[in-house]
């Protein structure tokens, strides 16, 4: 695991599809789905970092993503700035909201670090309500401008951060820092008889997860032109970590398949109405019973093996 | 072999709600000597370690490392100034290997002349675990796991190892052979060593001297042919708990 070689033709493929895909099909409707997949999957690999690693579940990532979200809505709506400050602000914001959330409850055992994530994406959201005359409030904040004109270059552009934020969080995960992560997993108690400060390398890992997932709640704002509280909501949360635990936890890359994988059956169980969200929720019930490390990332280890025991 | 005084312990108390669980002890452990801490269960012998090691914050008295309070730190800043300690019941990290778990504890030191990586095989070989570096932790035996704990411990580089009942669960075969390497290692890297047992002959063969508990109190501070046969040890193993004759030295 840790020190597995990096498949870099796996990645490859999975790169060029995803950038052939629109140019084939060239249908708008499709270049927005996989808009969609990829910023839901730049905020299942960020939970993954922290939350996959370490075993400390975030059942409040909304919190991240909505901070994000409103930054760049204000900053671009309100303040007048250029889209483009909307990410490096919105990261700035999401690391301050992780270090808050982080400090007092990730020194203790327990379930209070879930709990306190869960309930302080409740509390925003419901703030983003109670102050409506600032936040717009059911009707969030319009008017957001697009950061590039173009649907097709939007969507690489997403796709490249994507990339970028994948590859950087694999490096993390298969260094020194990501051996201590999976090491608070196995035991906490042994990493601080090992001389390692767990306080220190759990908060860490939210900022970097937060402001990853806050980079993506402002993209989400300048694809969708709008923000609202419903991103805070703790659905936006559940679905993340369902990506994540379909794509197959702590292996970084399984949680962007996971993402793409529900995102695209999301759509597909559109014309199903009704049925739609009863027909996800079974799937997801069979893939957490029968596969609990999850679906993309063991199918794709063995079908690599597979082909390596072909080829040789 | 014996040296300066490396721990000093004052005058430790730990108070859970009404029961004292370590009542004013105070004893000094010099440099290279190997102390065994014994007593019956429930006597704080753990909660002693836990103690010594930050794990939990005393209510009264100092201790002593080299000269410095370790009182109010912090476990891994306490590793960090040398004390390093395994636990009761092993506890690798599951899902990682061998080489993985001895790593992490290479990881809060200055990376060393030949590499951290280096460096944790040096230690998995030391404890007599070659060739099972790429082994996952949760298919070795228990000896085996007591082993990788004490690679972990020797990781960090400590002045003082503490161990906490290495021989529980062992046959008698695997408590010789460990024995043998704690020896080893003692007189190897001149390290000094505490260890928690109950009233082994291995254990007492170990040993230079023996601090003796019960109740949280110290009872007896001695060489162990004289615990064996003081009186309030005797009287503390009185009863279920006391000790086989067929095991004593």
């Amino acid at each position: 695991m840790f020190r597995d070689k990096i498949d870099l033709t796996g990645a490859v493929v999975f790169i060029a599809v995803m950038a052939i895909l629109p140019v084939v099909f060239k249908n708008d409707y499709l270049i927005g789905v996989l808009t969609v997949a990829a910023i839901y999957a730049i905020w299942a690999v960020s939970w993954d970092l922290m939350s996959g690693l370490t075993g400390r579940e975030n059942f409040g990532h909304a919190l991240f993503i909505g901070a994000g979200a409103y930054t760049a809505g204000f900053l671009n709506t309100v303040w007048g700035f250029s889209g483009w400050w909307s990410i490096p602000a919105a990261m700035i914001v999401a690391s301050l909201f992780a270090v808050l959330m982080g400090f007092p409850t990730l020194r203790l055992k327990g379930p209070y670090f879930a709990l306190a994530m869960l309930s302080a994406s409740v509390i925003m959201q419901r703030l983003m309500l109670i102050f409506w005359e600032y936040t717009g409030g059911e009707e969030g904040i319009n008017g957001v401008e697009p950061l590039i004109d173009s649907q097709l270059s939007f969507y690489y552009f997403t796709l490249a951060t994507l990339v970028i934020v994948t590859a950087g969080l694999l490096a993390v995960a298969r260094s020194n820092w990501g051996l201590i992560l999976r090491a608070i997993r196995g035991d906490e108690a042994t990493c601080q008889a090992a001389g390692l400060d767990i306080t220190f390398y759990k908060i860490a890992s939210l900022v970097i997860s937060g402001a990853i997932a806050g980079a993506g709640g402002a993209i989400y704002a300048h694809y969708q032109l709008q923000v609202s509280p419903a991103l805070f909501e703790v659905v936006t949360s559940i679905t993340v970590i369902t990506m994540v635990y379909v794509g197959g936890m702590a292996s970084i890359y399984g949680p962007v398949g996971g993402a793409i994988l529900l995102v695209l059956l999301t759509e597909l169980l559109r014309d199903f109405g009704e049925w739609r969200l009863m027909i996800y929720s079974v799937v997801l019930i069979l893939i957490l019973f029968f596969l609990p490390r999850g679906f993309i990332a063991p199918v794709w280890q063995r079908f690599k093996g597979s082909l390596g025991r072909s080829s040789s | 072999m014996r040296g300066a005084t490396v721990l000093q312990v004052a005058n430790l108390t730990k108070r859970f709600g009404g029961l004292v669980a370590v009542n004013d002890v105070s004893f000094d452990v010099r440099t290279g000597e190997i102390v065994g801490v014994l007593g019956p269960n429930g006597a704080g012998k753990t909660t002693l370690y836990n103690l010594l090691t930050g794990f939990i914050p005393p209510d009264e008295g100092t201790i002593r490392f080299m000269g410095g309070e370790l009182r109010g730190m912090a476990p891994h800043k306490i590793v960090r100034l040398g004390v390093s300690r395994t636990f009761q019941l092993c506890r690798p990290f599951v899902g990682m290997t061998v080489l993985e778990n001895v790593l992490v504890g290479c990881l809060a030191q200055p990376v060393p002349p030949q590499g951290r990586e280096a460096r944790a095989r040096e230690l998995v070989e030391q404890v007599g675990l070659a060739g099972k570096e790429g082994l996952a932790v949760e298919v070795m035996s228990y000896g085996d796991q007591r082993r990788l704990e004490i690679a972990r411990a020797l990781a960090t580089g400590p002045k003082l190892l503490l161990l906490d009942e290495p021989f529980a669960g062992l046959g008698s075969g695997e408590i010789a052979d460990l024995s043998a390497l704690i020896r080893r290692i003692h007189t190897e890297s001149g390290l000094t060593v505490m260890l928690i047992e109950h009233k082994l002959h291995e254990f007492m063969k170990l040993v230079d001297r023996v601090i003796a508990l019960d109740f949280g109190e110290l009872i007896a501070d001695d060489v162990p042919e004289r615990i064996v046969t003081h009186p309030r040890v005797v009287e503390a193993y009185i009863g279920g708990a006391a000790p086989d004759p067929q095991e004593e030295a």
